[in-house]
């Protein structure tokens, strides 16, 4: 119990987490790295995720903006030899603390991936799934509809929610795992590419869904598409990868600042070359 | 990175630069006509004139393709950051420049019109300075954006507060002498000073623009580019 209380009561439960003063990071990434074996995967990452804001990761391929997502929801964990350096706050508290239980953590964060991955199992059931293994105590049906109009979702599935998801259109599938992501009442929503298996007007969709979403939750996006970073991103990190002369490649942060000002003015050459197609 | 990426980038590079050169030769048209009509009015050459009218269709012909050039590659290209700010830019350049080039051809008109001007000896020299000065301020401007110069800007400026000081005493003298001129000749000379005083202003803007593309501010503005995200 100690790991998920002492979280619980450094953040005051998820019904207060909107009475937050303006401008309090929700994350705090201070001199963070990757390690995978003696392999350095990122380094030296400080980063300041601020609340009901969109965070868009952008950077090119290798440069850990995946593995510095992963490590927000401790999903790096899950990699038996990576080792992560640093410090990772979240709302002020050591999210690789001795005694933070990483499930809780993954409880606060949703997650929504690149392919949608829905289960193989009904609308309803997708929805549903997370907060019965959590031990949901209210209406199951109240909260899977609520998940469901939160993720723009539910007028198009209202009529068969016993219908596999399977059979949904990829937009409507990802949708439905944002659906699946928030019904646990997460705090943050983590989005790795999220859109980069869908046409554009799903795009649209999820994007417009995406600025819905920030008043109520934290959102950070990976993603490699510089328009929809330009698009629907409060702030912007931009990362890169240095190559090692052993042919090591190592991410690091190279500029994080307003979307407004990296996709107008700015301050590192690297950025710039990167944002106007010119890198490599 | 592919091939195809490269070769894309290096296009799009190409059309870039294809735009900057589009409007320095413009500008150069441009220079040519303002230096043109100094020179009818001091010496009442109104075949010159006539050249500057009819140089004028060129130079807004170009306008017109470079415009389009300029808004064509920001829909394909989607530009950001410094490529950005160098085609917004490059649409306000090429508005001062077409703005100019018009004033040099209402001073030619307005020649033409009267089939020559006699200036009092006073007010000849104080327009032979002004046109000078103007003439002179335009090439830097034009400098300034050849040479991506973002300095330039203050001294253009500088230069320019003694333009505009001549035209205060042009006006002067023109109040003067008034009545001995004729209030007709009176009104087409303050135009005339007019003109060439606006010339000046949208050379100062053309090496402001600069600045905004090189450093992304305006200057004296600190951070106004981005002040109002």
């Amino acid at each position: 119990m100690e790991g998920p209380v002492s979280v619980a009561r450094s953040l005051g439960g998820r019904a207060h987490h909107n009475e937050k003063p303006p401008g309090v990071p929700v994350f705090e990434l201070d001199d963070l790295s990757v390690e995978y074996g003696s392999f350095r995967a990122v380094d030296g990452i400080d980063l300041s995720i601020a609340a009901n804001e969109i965070t868009a990761f952008i950077g090119p391929s290798g440069c850990g903006k995946t593995t510095v997502l992963r490590c927000l929801n401790r999903m790096n964990d899950l990699i038996p030899s990576a080792r992560v350096l640093g410090a990772v706050r979240y709302h002020g508290v050591d999210l690789y603390g001795p005694r933070i239980d990483p499930v809780e953590v993954r409880r606060r964060m949703g997650m929504v991936f690149q392919k949608p991955n829905p289960f193989p199992k009904s609308i309803y059931e997708n929805v549903a799934f997370g907060p019965r293994v959590t031990g949901h105590q209210g209406d199951l049906d109240d909260l899977v509809e609520h998940s469901l109009r939160r993720a723009a979702l539910w007028d198009e599935v209202k009529d068969k929610l016993r219908d596999s998801a399977y059979a949904l259109s990829g937009g409507q599938q990802q949708r439905l795992c944002i659906a699946r992501a928030i019904a646990t009442n997460p705090d943050v929503v983590l989005m790795d590419e999220p859109c980069s298996a869908l046409d554009p007007i799903a795009t649209l969709r999820i994007e417009e869904l995406m600025i819905d979403l920030k008043k109520e939750y934290t959102i950070i996006i990976v993603t490699h598409n510089m328009q929809q970073a330009a698009r629907v991103s409060d702030r912007t990190a931009f990362f890169t990868v240095d190559v090692k002369e052993t042919g090591d490649r190592t991410g690091r942060l190279v500029e994080f600042d307003d979307t407004g000002v990296i996709f107008t003015k700015p301050s590192q050459k690297a950025t710039e070359d990167y944002i106007t197609g010119r890198f490599g | 990175m592919t091939t195809d990426h490269h070769d894309s980038r290096h296009r799009f590079e190409e059309s870039l630069e294809e735009v900057r050169t589009g409007i320095l030769e413009l500008g150069g048209l441009v220079l040519e006509n303002v230096r043109r009509m100094g020179e009818a009015l001091l010496e009442n050459r109104l075949d010159l004139a006539r050249i500057v009218v009819g140089a004028d269709e060129e130079i807004d012909a170009r306008y017109a393709r470079l415009e389009f050039r300029v808004f064509e590659i920001m829909a394909r290209q989607q530009p950001v950051a410094g490529d950005l700010r160098f085609l917004v830019a490059s649409t306000r350049i090429l508005y001062e420049i077409e703005r100019s080039g018009d004033l040099a051809v209402n001073g030619a008109k307005g020649l033409i019109r009267r089939e020559g001007y006699t200036m009092p000896p006073t007010i000849h020299s104080l327009v032979a300075r002004l046109a000078r000065g103007s003439t002179d301020l335009f090439a830097q401007g034009l400098e300034a954006l050849r040479g991506l110069d973002p300095t330039a800007a203050a001294k253009i400026d500088h230069a320019d507060d003694a333009v505009d000081s001549v035209v205060g005493e042009l006006y002067q003298m023109i109040a003067r002498n008034s009545e001995n001129m004729g209030f007709d000749l009176a009104i087409e000379l303050s135009r005339i000073g007019r003109y060439l005083e606006r010339i000046g202003d949208h050379a100062v803007n053309i090496a402001e623009h600069v600045t905004f593309v090189v450093t992304g501010s305006f200057p004296g503005d600190g951070d106004a580019a981005t002040r109002d995200e």
